[in-house]
C-alpha cells in the first residue's frame, strides 16, 4: 500500500532534482532565441538571428570569400574556429586514446606478466589525478623537452588521460566477457588475429564505442588541462568561451552551447541505442 | 584401430600458497577410433585438464598425446583435428545460429555455397533445421546446447571433447540429451570424450568409463564393469548408491564365504579369491537387497518416498552403519519402526580388490 504524503513529496522531491539540474540548460536554450544584444539576460524577443549569424559566418569562413569585417564579427569568427580546434582535437584524440585503451584491456586481461596489478593501478592513476596538476605537469614537460605548443601538444595531453578511460570502459565488458569465447573460436580453427577480429572485437564493440563516446565528450569539454598546454593561436571551445566570458558575454554563446547540448544529446542518445543493440 | 593415446601425461599447478598439486598424475589412457568414453570424478580430480590438454589449451609438463599416430604436442589448439563442445557453450552472440555453426568453416576459408549446405546438414543433425536465422539469445538452453553441437561437428572433427555440456539443462531435458548424444556418437562414427562429475550420466551414455581421482585414473570400465564390480572403495561410492561390509571371512564353503563383521553380523559372500580370516569390504547395492522372513535383522529408521520406489534406511540389530535399501511401495510396505529381515543373493555381493 502507498502512503500517499510520502507518495507525493517524492515526487516533488524528484521534479525539484531534476529542475535543479536541466533549469541551467533550459535557461541558456531560452536565451539564445533571445533578440537583445545588449543584455541577454533581458529577454526583448524570440529570434533567431544567433543562429543565422552562426551558420552564415560559417559558410562564409569556408568559401573563403569574405573576410570578416567589424570586431563583433570577428569574434564570433574566433569563436567557430576554436569549435572547430575543438572538433579536429576531440575526433583525433578519440581515435587514438580507443585504439591504445582497448589494447591495453585485452592485453591486462589476456596475459599474463609480472607487475601486471601494479601496472594495471597506474593506469587509474591519470583519471584520479587533478586536471591542474595533470597541466601544469604537461605544459613543464613539453616546455623542458622544447616541444612548441600547439594542437599535437593539446591531442598528447588529451590522450594521456583518456585513454584511461577507455582502458577501464572496455576492461568492465571484458571483464564480463566468458573467457571459453575465445578458445571457442581457437578451437574451431581460427588463428589468434582471426580471433580478435571475429570474435573479441565485436563483443567488445558496445564497450569499446561507449569508451570512445565518452572520450570524445570529455575531450570536447576539457577546459584545465588544454587551458596549459594549448598555444596562444590554437584555443580549444571551452578556453575560448571562458576568456570570452571574462571580457563580456556575446549571445551567439548561447546558440553554441545549445547546439553542443543538442549534440550532446544526440551522441547519448546514439550510444544507449548502440548498447541496446549489441548487448544481450 | 586406436585413435587417441594418451601417455604418462602429467601436469601440476602452482597453488597460491606455493605448494605443487598434480592435476594429472601420470595419465595412460586410449580411446578407439568409435567409442564414447567418460571421464569421471569429482571436482578436481583432473578430468578437465585432461580435456583440456587433448584440445590444446593446458600444456603437458610430460608425457605424450597422440591422435591417429600424430603427436599432439607440437600443435596449438587452432590447428589441431578436435572440436570441443564447452560446458557454458561459449556461443557467439554477435553471431546469428547459422554464422555460429559455419565459424570452424569460415575460418578455414571454405566459400559461402558450402559452407550453407555443410550449416544446414549440421544442424539438421542436431535437430534445428530452420533455425540458422535466429541469434543464440534467442533460443532456449537445449537449443542453444544443440547449437554449440553443430558447431563442434561442422568442421568434421576426427574426435569431439564434450566439457560438461548436459550441467545446465533441467533433468528431462538432460536425460533425452544423453540419448541424443549417444545416437549421435554412434552415426557420425568418431570418437566423444566426455568430461562429467554425474555418475548417471556416465553409465547412460558411455561405452566406457574413466573414473578419476587427484590426478590419477582409479578405473577404467564399461558400465556394468564401474557398477557391479568396483575396484576400490572410492568408486564403489562415487558411482551409484553403496553400501559398504567390512568383515573377516571365517569359512569357506565350495563358492560361498562366510563373513562376520565387527558387529557379528553374517554375511554370504562369493568366495572367489578369498581365503579364511582375511579382511574384505563387501559392496551391496540398496536394490540388491529385497525383504524377507530371515536375513540380517533390522529396524526400519527412516523411509523416504521416490515415486515407484521406497528408499528404506534400515538399523541392524547387531549394530554397524545403516543400510540403504531400495523397495517397492505398496500396501504392505514397511513404515518407519518396522522390523524387518534382510536378504540378499551371494553372488550379487562384491568383494573390492584394494580397500
Amino acid at each position: 500500500m502507498r502512503n500517499p504524503i510520502g507518495w507525493a513529496s517524492l515526487t516533488l522531491f524528484s521534479l525539484g532534482f531534476f529542475a535543479f539540474i536541466y533549469a541551467p540548460l533550459f535557461v541558456i536554450i531560452g536565451y539564445s532565441f533571445n533578440s537583445n544584444p545588449v543584455n541577454m539576460m533581458v529577454w526583448d524577443h524570440f529570434t533567431l538571428d544567433w543562429y543565422r549569424g552562426l551558420f552564415g559566418l560559417a559558410r562564409e569562413q569556408l568559401s573563403g570569400s569574405v573576410m570578416p569585417a567589424s570586431g563583433y564579427v570577428e569574434s564570433t569568427g574566433h569563436m567557430l574556429a576554436a569549435l572547430r580546434n575543438s572538433l579536429m582535437v576531440a575526433s583525433i584524440t578519440t581515435v587514438i586514446s580507443t585504439v591504445i585503451g582497448t589494447a591495453t584491456a585485452i592485453a591486462l586481461s589476456r596475459f599474463r606478466f609480472r607487475l601486471k596489478g601494479f601496472y594495471s593501478g597506474f593506469l587509474m592513476l591519470p583519471m584520479m589525478m587533478p586536471d591542474i596538476v595533470l597541466g601544469i605537469g604537461l605544459l613543464i614537460f613539453f616546455v623542458t623537452i622544447g616541444m612548441q605548443l600547439s594542437m599535437l601538444t593539446i591531442i598528447i595531453g588529451h590522450c594521456t588521460f583518456l585513454s584511461s578511460y577507455v582502458f577501464i570502459i572496455v576492461q568492465a565488458r571484458m571483464a564480463g566477457l566468458d573467457p571459453a569465447l575465445e578458445e571457442a573460436s581457437a578451437d574451431l580453427g581460427a588463428s589468434e588475429w582471426l580471433t580478435l577480429r571475429k570474435v573479441l572485437l565485436p563483443q567488445l564493440a558496445p564497450g569499446i564505442l561507449g569508451g570512445a563516446l565518452l572520450a570524445f565528450v570529455i575531450s570536447m569539454d576539457d577546459l584545465v588541462i588544454t587551458y596549459f598546454v594549448a598555444g596562444t593561436d590554437n584555443t580549444t571551445l571551452p578556453v575560448y568561451i571562458f576568456g570570452m566570458i571574462r571580457r563580456g558575454v556575446k549571445p551567439e554563446i548561447n546558440a553554441i552551447a545549445t547546439l553542443i547540448i543538442l549534440a550532446s544529446v544526440v551522441i547519448a542518445a546514439a550510444g544507449l541505442w548502440l548498447r541496446a543493440r549489441k548487448t544481450d | 584401430m586406436a585413435s587417441l593415446e594418451i601417455r604418462a601425461a602429467r601436469r601440476h599447478f602452482v597453488t597460491p600458497e606455493g605448494g605443487r598439486v598434480a592435476a594429472l598424475d601420470g595419465i595412460d589412457l586410449t580411446v578407439g577410433a568409435n567409442e564414447f568414453v567418460t571421464l569421471l570424478g569429482p571436482s578436481g580430480c583432473g578430468k578437465t585438464t585432461l580435456l583440456r590438454a587433448i584440445s590444446g589449451f593446458e600444456a603437458l609438463d610430460s608425457g605424450s598425446i597422440r591422435l591417429d599416430g600424430t603427436d599432439l604436442a607440437a600443435l596449438p589448439p587452432f590447428k589441431r583435428p578436435v572440436n570441443t563442445v564447452f560446458q557454458s557453450y561459449a556461443l557467439f552472440s554477435h553471431m546469428s545460429v547459422a554464422r555460429n555453426v559455419g565459424y570452424a568453416l569460415e575460418v578455414r576459408g571454405v566459400d559461402r555455397k558450402a559452407r550453407e549446405a555443410a550449416v544446414e546438414s549440421a544442424l539438421a543433425k542436431v535437430g534445428l533445421t530452420g533455425m540458422g536465422g535466429r541469434r543464440p539469445n534467442q533460443l532456449s538452453g537445449g537449443q542453444r546446447q544443440r547449437v554449440a553441437l553443430a558447431r563442434s561437428i561442422v568442421a568434421e572433427p576426427r574426435l569431439l571433447l564434450l566439457d560438461e555440456p548436459l550441467s545446465a539443462l533441467d533433468r528431462n531435458l538432460r536425460q533425452q540429451m544423453q540419448i541424443e548424444l549417444k545416437t549421435l556418437q554412434s552415426r557420425l562414427g568418431i570418437a566423444f570424450v566426455f568430461v562429467t562429475h554425474d555418475q548417471e550420466e556416465a553409465l547412460t551414455m558411455s561405452d566406457r568409463i574413466v573414473v578419476m581421482r587427484a590426478g590419477r585414473i582409479e578405473q577404467i570400465g564399461t558400465p556394468r564393469e564401474i557398477y557391479r564390480h568396483p575396484r576400490t572403495r572410492f568408486v564403489a561410492e562415487f558411482i551409484g548408491e553403496t553400501n559398504l561390509f567390512h568383515a573377516t571371512v571365517d569359512r569357506i564353503e565350495g563358492a560361498q564365504a562366510l563373513a562376520r563383521t565387527a558387529q557379528g553380523v553374517e554375511m554370504l559372500l562369493p568366495a572367489t579369491g578369498l581365503r579364511r580370516g582375511q579382511a574384505v569390504t563387501a559392496v551391496l547395492r540398496p536394490a540388491d537387497f529385497s525383504l524377507a522372513d530371515q536375513g540380517i535383522a533390522g529396524r526400519v529408521t527412516r523411509a523416504v518416498y521416490l515415486g515407484s520406489d521406497l528408499q528404506l534406511y534400515v538399523q541392524p540389530d547387531a549394530g554397524g552403519e545403516e543400510i540403504r535399501v531400495t523397495a517397492r511401495d505398496g500396501a504392505n510396505a514397511p513404515a518407519t519402526g518396522a522390523a524387518v529381515h534382510l536378504s540378499y543373493a551371494p553372488e550379487a555381493a562384491h568383494v573390492l580388490e584394494a580397500a
